[in-house]
């Protein structure tokens, strides 16, 4: 978009050029024919044509007809032609000179075009490339102003249609009311504004839309510069191709969001069914098992010894006490997702939930040899004593259904600053290094390869460490597991002491007069 | 002479329920009564005078706490309420409103034969003797009269309110009593809120008669309700 010697300059070279050449064939005069001089004079006028734009070119033709005339025609110094012959190299040094100074303005125009051209190939490649490494539609938009205002040399911005539909961010020029009433009128009718056009001319910037015609992502805003006129309208076709190019990455990144919400759906869909199908199936076994045997017991039952009528009687109460353990495990963790998990604290030992979960799980604990150690001057906590020893049974049974009968399990506590510290622990398989945060969600369960002794891997809703960790949290403290020292599992969970717990006075029921 | 069977009255909306109480205890020697709904029990509790009450507290038609107060209000009936798991307060209230025992649903046969014989044991006197002075719960012994606590045989020493509280579970044994009315019989009326108290003596009774403290046998927790002094042994645990 140069204006090169456009202003005085071409014409003081034009004025240079010419003089020069005339000045220096008048030395020769005696020695130059005068179509010598004429040559001369004409390729001075081709060089000035060369190197300005049309008007210079004229004005040096016509300098050099008067030079040609005053100093090189008889008569000398005049401007007074003898022969009438001289016109005709006047007419056609003029119509040369103007040729010549069309032709070259015309070559530098193309010149001119073909670098703007490649400027703007150039910058459309620099931007697709910068494009193509963005991973936000906000990147996108940053990216591209940066580009847009090194190429127009003007600040620009770009602003984006947000989640409610209408334009969020920008920045300059997007301050200014007139400009962001023009952007909203961009949004909606996918047409530039501003500047140049029909709609908002006076708002001071050229305004883009950003996108594809079924998706318009945004507004790209130039601020009109001060040289707003000729080569406008190349300048505007490049910018549209620069936002041509951000509205397909911004389209390119709209689909790829889509793509990986699609794929979250199937993949969470697949994972429900997965759930669905095995607690279907947890719930079923043992409605299968307690119909079979009910069924036996109501229409067989004086085909059958009373050794086996009791042994189908025990099934059924085996199998309805698993459906009730299971049934309890989703209640409770329903009861903690909905927030309707009620904790009603009391200051009690530690001894007394963990007595209530050793007493309950007896025969399931009958394979495992449980060790409590208790200090004795532990303080006491204040916990929910149902939910507590929740904890204490879901631990217990875990420990039991994933170690071999016969290992021994532990339970500990202890101080440790403001808090004490529960330990339950085995010697089992132990918990896999990268699944020691895994063991504690929702519907997780072991894989088969605990089998070590080709009993099939335990079953259960894999509810259990979730609802302890729940109950845990609703106390304000933290459940962990890492490796028993020794090997096997050790969970642990912290109980916080947040108050001293309140003192007993001995002498207290004496005051009080005994019941008959 | 045999004593005439034990009239139970089952006062319980499920079919099924029924079902299983009217075939179970009629083959452990009661009599059984039955009832649906509230009114329908309260008019056979009129009728028929049972020697203990089994109530549904989620009958459709009343509250059961409300059922448990009425019956209290003309009868000294044993009750035991029936509940479901997670309505700890529900059994609670009951037992203040004046129900002597609960059972949890699902129960089993056997928990429900030994809280009706601890109900029954307890209910009239003349039944089966005066107020007992002496009180066997397996190894323990605790001799009322005398005011003497022995374990296997030897004698133990408590400290006074140790022995207070022993002597309340003990009159009740083989019955829940709930954390106030411990509270209330040993300490008094200004420290219902004080459970503090009743664990740590709990506790000290615990280590100073149980064979294995953390195992109580002889001291039940009866978790979200009260204690209990087992005076038979629990029946196999399961869920």
């Amino acid at each position: 978009m140069d204006r090169r010697e456009a202003g005085w300059r071409g014409y003081a070279a034009a004025t240079a050029t010419v003089g020069a050449v005339a000045f220096a064939c008048l030395q020769f005069r005696a020695t130059f024919a005068p179509i010598d001089v004429a040559m001369l004079l004409l390729l001075a006028v081709v060089v000035v044509a060369a190197r300005s734009a049309r008007g210079p070119a004229v004005y040096a033709s016509l300098l050099a007809i008067l030079a040609f005339d005053f100093a090189f025609v008889p008569p000398y110094y005049t401007l007074a032609v003898h022969e009438g012959a001289y016109v005709v190299t006047f007419a056609t040094m003029l119509i040369v000179a103007l040729i010549m100074g069309g032709l070259t303005a015309r070559l530098r125009a193309e010149a001119g075009a073909v670098a703007a051209r490649e400027r703007r190939l150039a910058a459309l490649y620099e931007l697709g490339r910068a494009l193509a490494g963005a991973r936000t539609p906000a990147e996108v938009a940053e990216v591209t102003a940066r580009h847009v205002e090194r190429a127009a040399g003007t600040p620009a911005a770009v602003a984006l249609r947000g989640a409610a539909g209408a334009l969020e961010g920008g920045g300059p020029p997007f301050d200014r009311p007139r400009v962001a009433e023009a952007a909203a009128w961009v949004l909606d009718h996918g047409e530039a504004a501003g500047t140049g056009t029909a709609e908002f001319p006076d708002a001071g910037a050229l305004l883009l839309p950003v996108g594809t015609p079924l998706a318009r992502h945004g507004v790209l805003a130039i601020t009109a510069g001060a040289g707003a006129g000729a080569g406008a309208a190349t300048e505007r076709r490049g910018l549209e191709l620069l936002a041509g190019q951000a509205g397909l990455a911004l389209e390119r990144l709209a689909l790829a969001r889509k793509e990986e919400a699609a794929r979250l759906a199937v993949e969470a869909e697949r994972l429900r069914t997965a759930l669905l199908s095995s607690l279907s199936h947890d719930l079923r076994t043992p409605l299968a098992g307690i119909e079979g045997a009910g069924t036996a017991l109501a229409s067989d039952a004086e085909r059958l010894t009373p050794v086996e009528r009791r042994e189908l009687a025990e099934t059924v109460v085996e199998e309805s006490r698993r459906m009730t353990r299971l049934v309890a495990n989703l209640l409770d963790m329903i009861r903690l997702e909905s927030g309707a998990l009620a904790v009603h604290r009391n200051w009690q030992p530690l001894e007394e939930p963990l007595g209530v979960a050793l007493l309950r799980l007896e025969g399931r604990l009958a394979d495992h040899p449980v060790e409590v150690a208790l200090p004795p001057d532990l303080p006491l906590v204040s916990v929910d004593e149902l939910l507590l020893e929740q904890v204490f049974v879901n631990l217990l049974e875990n420990a039991a259904k994933y170690t071999r009968p016969g290992t021994p399990i532990r339970v500990s506590a202890w101080r440790d600053g403001a808090a004490i510290v529960v330990e339950v622990a085995d010697r089992g398989p132990g918990v896999a290094a990268g699944e020691a945060d895994a063991v504690f969600r929702k519907f997780h369960r072991a894989p088969g390869r605990h089998v070590e002794d080709g009993r099939p891997a335990p079953g259960g809703a894999g509810l259990g460490l979730t609802i302890c960790r729940g109950i845990v949290t609703a106390h304000g403290g933290r459940i962990w597991v890492e490796p028993a020292a020794g090997g096997g599992a050790a969970f642990r969970f912290t109980l916080p002491l947040e108050a001293a717990p309140p003192s007993v006075d001995p002498d207290a029921a004496l005051a009080f007069p005994e019941a008959p | 002479m045999t004593t005439p069977a034990p009239v139970v009255l089952v006062v319980e909306d499920e079919p099924a329920m029924r079902r299983f109480l009217r075939t179970s205890l009629r083959a452990h020697g009661y009599h059984v009564v039955e009832a649906a709904t509230a009114r329908e029990g309260l008019a056979q509790l009129a009728g028929r005078n049972p020697d203990v009450v089994l109530l549904d507290l989620g009958l459709p038609d009343a509250d059961g706490i409300d059922v448990t107060r009425q019956v209290r209000a003309t009868h000294r009936t044993p009750i035991i309420v029936l509940s479901a798991r997670g309505q700890e307060r529900d059994k609670v209230a009951a037992l203040d409103a004046g129900a002597d025992d609960y059972l949890t649903k699902p129960f089993g046969l056997q928990e429900l034969l030994a809280r009706l014989r601890a109900a029954l044991r307890r209910a009239v006197p003349g039944r089966g003797g005066a107020e007992p002075s002496v009180v066997t719960a397996g190894e323990l012994r605790v001799d009322l009269g005398r005011r003497q606590v022995f374990r296997a045989g030897e004698e133990v020493h408590l400290a006074p309110t140790e022995y207070r509280l022993l002597a309340v579970l003990a009159a009740h044994a083989g019955q829940v009593l709930t954390h106030r009315q411990l509270l209330e019989a040993v300490w008094g009326p200004n420290f219902l809120e004080q459970t503090h108290y009743l664990r740590v003596y709990v506790g000290q009774l615990r280590h100073k008669l149980e064979r294995d403290p953390a195992r109580p046998r002889l001291i039940a927790t009866e978790p979200g309700v009260g204690y209990r002094l087992r005076d038979e042994a629990p029946p196999a645990a399961g869920g």
